[in-house]
């Protein structure tokens, strides 16, 4: 995927807010490529973009060569909140099973393609079961699996652990990380987590705080995985972007207090 | 130090082992269950001694009939059949008036949830007709379709729809748009959108709106029956009340009570046996 000099602009009541200028970057095909920054820096923002749920406001954003003008079948979004991401009335086999219904996949297929995708995730024992009986990293799972079942090629993933707990979270790691693997998939994975990005990504791009946010650095992580945070080059490396993104937090906090 | 540890974790132990030695007594008779439905049954047991204590010893029976002689009083009226015939044609006012409300109320409320100008244009509307209750009404509907069926189907048909129609509304409108998105990301086009994943969300709403309404339709058969009706609940309260039938009015009390209960009971097995897997992460009911 690939982002050029991209602005999005919001005109809400009549105070034009310019949340995203200048944003350049180029994702190649397999990268596991993590957005980091504050909250209210844009980086949702700039997922929902790359999804095609929101329109740019100048520059371009183009997938394989296309130009991205709306949700595409080669980009699948993850939700941080799979509650309401995921299907309620819907099993969990049925929920994977809903983009191979709409994309008309052959009838015949289905029972294979959804093994094969709830086997990955570790959830074949429970497909009977409905979303309001699985536990949040088993919520997540099942996200994971019902977007790789129609196979897209890339994963846009925004804060998708973000509310779970602490060990669930580390598993859900190395759960993505072995379906990125294994997969080949592309990963954009939207972060506030510095631990987090240094544990996944191959580079991290760091945005700065809005308006007018943008990638302000990129971080290649070439450490070989899994990757140990008391390692001195990554907690090296953990100190640097900490630093960085410090005056950035706090004015973060002093934009979002007051309002 | 060893004194202290003695004595302090020993204070809770006793009452600790008697709260056990209780639970596993009340787990043996399963109480959880069992205890809800008898304390129910208690209470109303515990409200017609004193139902019958007071109309006995304090007030005057002519006014405030015994329960013993309300049950006397319905007996022959069971056995006559004439209660049902009443019972029955309220019902199926209610029924059909309810089911129709209903069906045009969904039908409105997906469009107006979903198509913003016609719910702006329509809203303001809407918003000024909900206040006219069912009761205020009558009047008009008895010049309208005159004494017959029709007017009170219209009458339960008026305070179905909106009551569904705004709920419906609601339960569109807030169709999580994070799962909107999912089935868009899944390859889902608008419409797909719209029947697979917007109207099974709102559910939840649609069903609470026809309960809340099934409820209002109860209370505006009766005044509907009252003012403008030969038969149902409604004209054997008028009538009794006439004639100075209080016994008789207080069989017809009963009855309302017990069918809206019945029907409410239905209502909600109905939904749990059929509409569960819509409802399970809710809890409406």
């Amino acid at each position: 995927m690939r982002v050029v000099n991209l602005r999005k602009t919001y005109d809400a009541a009549h105070h034009p807010y310019v949340a995203l200028d200048g944003v350049n970057i180029e994702i190649v095909d397999g990268e596991f490529f993590c957005l980091l920054g504050p909250s209210g820096c844009g980086k949702s923002t700039l997922l929902n973009i790359l999804a095609g749920f929101e329109p740019v406001t100048g520059g371009s954003v183009t997938s394989d060569g296309v130009v991205v003008t709306g949700a595409g079948r080669d980009r699948a979004m993850f939700f941080q909140d799979a509650g309401s991401a995921l299907f309620p009335w819907l099993s969990v086999e049925e929920n994977v099973r809903f983009g191979l219904r709409v994309r008309k996949v052959p009838k015949r297929e289905w029972g294979a393609i959804i093994d094969k995708y709830l086997q990955m995730v570790d959830l074949d024992r429970h497909r009977t079961k409905f979303p309001s009986q699985l536990s949040g990293g088993m919520r997540q799972r099942l996200q994971i699996a019902r977007a790789l079942a129609v196979e897209p090629e890339v994963l846009l993933m925004d804060e998708p652990f973000g509310a779970l707990d602490a060990l669930t979270r580390r598993r859900m790691h190395s759960v993505l990380l072995a379906i990125w693997e294994r997969t080949g998939k592309t990963v954009i994975f939207v972060t506030h987590d510095i631990a987090e990005a240094i544990l996944l990504g191959d580079r991290i791009g760091m945005m700065s705080v809005g308006p007018r946010s943008t990638i302000s650095r990129v971080f290649n992580v070439d450490f070989p995985r899994p990757r140990d945070l008391a390692h001195p080059e990554v907690a090296q490396l953990f100190h640097e972007i900490e630093n960085l993104l410090a005056p950035d937090v706090a004015r973060s906090e002093q934009a979002v207090a007051p309002s | 130090m060893v004194n202290v540890r003695d004595t302090k974790p020993g204070l809770p132990q006793a009452p600790l082992l008697r709260r056990a030695s209780f639970s596993r007594l009340r787990a043996s008779i399963n109480p959880g269950r069992y205890r809800g439905i008898l304390l129910s049954a208690a209470s109303l047991v515990l409200a017609f001694l004193i139902w019958q204590l007071l109309s006995t010893f304090i007030f005057n029976p002519f006014l405030i009939p015994p329960p013993l002689e309300v049950i006397r009083t319905a007996i022959p009226m069971i056995m006559s059949g004439e209660i049902f015939a009443d019972v029955s044609i309220s019902m199926s006012r209610i029924l059909v008036g309810f089911f129709s409300g209903s069906l045009i109320g969904v039908i409105f409320g997906v469009l107006l949830g979903r198509i913003r100008v016609l719910h702006d244009l329509l809203d303001p509307i809407m918003e000024l007709l909900r206040y006219l209750s069912p009761t205020a009404m009558i009047p008009i509907a008895v010049i309208w379709f005159g004494i017959g069926e029709m007017s009170k189907y219209f009458l339960i048909f008026w305070g179905t729809f909106f009551i569904v129609l705004i709920n419906t509304t609601a339960g569109v409108w807030r169709a999580p748009i994070t799962r909107q998105r999912a089935a868009e990301c899944l390859g889902a086009n608008r419409l797909q959108i719209f029947l697979m994943v917007v109207i099974p969300s709102a559910v939840p709403y649609i069903v609470t709106g026809m309960r809340v309404a099934m409820a209002s339709s109860f209370m505006s058969i009766i005044p509907a029956e009252i003012l403008a009706a030969d038969s149902g609940i409604g004209y054997l309260l008028q009538k009794s009340s006439m004639l100075l039938q209080t016994n008789r009015i207080f069989v017809a009390l009963l009855t309302i009570c017990i069918l809206g209960f019945a029907v409410d009971r239905l209502f909600r097995f109905f939904v749990q046996r059929v509409l569960a897997r819509y409802m399970s992460y809710v809890s409406v009911m």
